[in-house]
């Protein structure tokens, strides 16, 4: 082999085999300098100059603001995954007019933009019915958008369910709870758990629309300090870097979650 | 041979991405420098990149065909015109407008923005070509008639982000809570559904909407405030088309410019204020 060849491989994956950790660094941190090269190139285009003298003083208000996405975004989650898992079987209901209505819930909320409802929900609907606090609208608001996201994510891998899973599970005389337990449910956590995770980084992200309607998180909180300080780029960058603390994490253990369950397909 | 191939097909990506980036920043510079304007070509028409948020009539709007329109966009055509620029609008939202003269994306700023301080330190400002005051809009059942009724804890007010309303709600009414938002139509919003007792903006604004909502709302007017100066902004150091711009505004101011631009589009606001007694923006006495 030349060494050209040599050099050669040390960027190059290599067929049906894991690439090596420091080779896999290697190259992950040629990306990463690529990208410093070209924003910064980008920035000196522009000929400003960063100063991020601002975060000390206003530390208190992003720490809060980082706070409150978090909560904001685990208690959607958690009521999303509720309502996602409720509507994906009400997709499969008997009567009809509960089928239709989990089919019309999840066409009307992702055929419309996050900021359509997040308007119309917090001064139509929350105005007539009451909800005052900012916090529970936008928990709300949120929960419902990304609770049509999440019943897709469950009908659709129940959908890949092999149907002759089923006549075998009762051929073999499993009851419907047994069908369930041994069968339907370890294969659908297992299709689910990878999507259902990458969700969450969703949920982080569409957070920040909340802005809109004055919730103080995270991308508010810089909306309003750049307000003062007129340092958009710094504040964007960081806020940018601040979603990517949350965000980068979750996509790593949605991975991990890839590779555990793959076991099925393996086989 | 086929790994070679696309290995070479790799790299060179990756070479016309820096050179991409490398031509973009040695396009970009002499742009930057041309829009200061060079003596040696005077007879050729230079650009004048104004940017403006269109979302204030009638100073700064859109006609019904898209096109910009207002007060604003007639008074800077005219300086364009009378200075032998080229004038091309940029619609901005408010956000953006100070970042855009500061990265050189725009030479000038006109969008009834006031001269304060904090934007002085980062942008050079004309000299004063209108005047405007504050007002409240409340919601009528929130029992609050003066500025000093809203100024307590539990009351509420909601601010267009980064306004002057904002900042004279943050440094006057520290007990009151500040609902911060996006767009005037939402604040105004907030007030007539009670979401919050009060909205702060300019009068004129407060004046229309409280006209527009004549059950739910009520007009407050705020004394002992320092009147607001509407500026022209420039980058920093800009001095050659700022000392146009001041050059024009000194002659508007007595050349009856401003009075033919207040009877085009503001005749009957012209005529309401002088029935309140409010000062007229271009009222300079």
């Amino acid at each position: 082999m030349s060494p050209f060849k040599h050099i050669l491989n040390l960027f190059l994956a290599t067929k049906d085999r894991p690439t090596p950790p420091l080779k896999g660094a290697v190259n992950y941190l040629l990306v990463c300098l690529l990208v410093i090269v070209v924003f910064w190139v980008s920035i000196s285009a522009l000929d400003v100059s960063f100063s991020f003298g601002f975060v000390g003083f206003y530390g208190i208000r992003i720490r809060d603001g980082f706070i409150l996405t978090v909560q904001l975004s685990v208690v959607s989650l958690i009521i999303s995954l509720v309502l996602g898992g409720l509507v994906a079987g009400g997709h499969r209901s008997r009567i009809l007019p509960l089928r239709y209505l989990c089919d019309a819930y999840v066409k009307v909320i992702r055929g419309t933009p996050l900021i359509v409802q997040i308007y119309l929900f917090f001064y139509i609907i929350g105005t007539a019915w009451g909800i005052k606090n900012r916090f529970i609208a936008g928990v709300l608001i949120l929960s419902i958008f990304e609770g049509a996201y999440i019943a897709e994510i469950i009908r659709g891998s129940f959908l890949s369910l092999d149907e002759t899973q089923l006549e075998a599970a009762r051929s073999v005389g499993f009851t419907r709870r047994q069908t369930l337990r041994h069968v339907i449910l370890p294969q659908m956590i297992a299709r689910t758990l990878p999507a259902l995770t990458g969700q969450f980084a969703n949920v982080i992200k569409d957070s920040s629309l909340l802005s809109i309607i004055a919730v103080i998180e995270m991308t508010q909180t810089m909306r309003e300090i750049s307000a003062t300080t007129f340092q958009l780029f710094e504040s964007y960058i960081l806020l940018g870097a601040l979603y990517l603390c949350l965000t980068l994490p979750i996509t790593f253990v949605s991975r991990l979650f890839e590779k555990r369950f793959n076991y099925a397909r393996k086989a | 041979m086929q790994r070679l191939k696309r290995v070479f097909f790799g790299l060179l990506l990756v070479s016309f991405v820096i050179s991409g980036t490398g031509l973009l920043s040695a396009c970009s510079a002499p742009a930057g420098n041309g829009a200061k304007g060079d003596g040696q070509s005077n007879a050729e028409k230079r650009t004048l990149t104004v940017a403006m948020e269109l979302a204030y009539p009638p100073f700064e709007t859109k006609d019904a065909t898209g096109n910009p329109s207002g007060l604003s966009v007639d008074f800077i055509t005219e300086f364009a015109k009378a200075y032998n620029y080229d004038i091309v609008i940029e619609n901005t939202a408010w956000d953006g407008l100070i970042p855009s003269l500061q990265t050189g994306l725009a030479d000038c700023v006109i969008s009834s923005m006031t001269i304060t301080d904090a934007r002085a330190q980062q942008v050079d400002f004309s000299d004063p070509y209108a005047v405007a005051q504050l007002a409240l809009l409340t919601n009528s059942g929130s029992g609050i008639s003066s500025i000093d009724d809203l100024n307590q804890t539990g009351k509420s007010i909601a601010v267009k982000t980064g306004s002057t309303g904002d900042i004279y709600a943050t440094n006057n009414l520290p007990l009151t809570t500040i609902i911060r938002l996006a767009d005037e139509s939402a604040c105004v919003t907030e007030v007539t559904q009670g979401k919050v007792d009060a909205f702060i903006y300019d009068q004129l604004t407060i004046y229309r909407n409280q006209q527009n909502n004549p059950d739910t709302t009520t007009a407050v007017f705020i004394p002992f405030q320092d009147p607001e100066h509407w500026g022209i902004a420039v980058q920093k150091g800009n001095s050659e088309l700022l000392a146009e711009l001041n050059e024009f505004i000194a002659t508007s101011k007595t050349d009856g410019t401003f009075d033919r631009l207040t009877q085009k589009h503001l005749p009957s606001e012209k005529a309401t204020f002088d029935e309140l007694g409010f000062r007229w923006f271009f009222d300079f006495s």
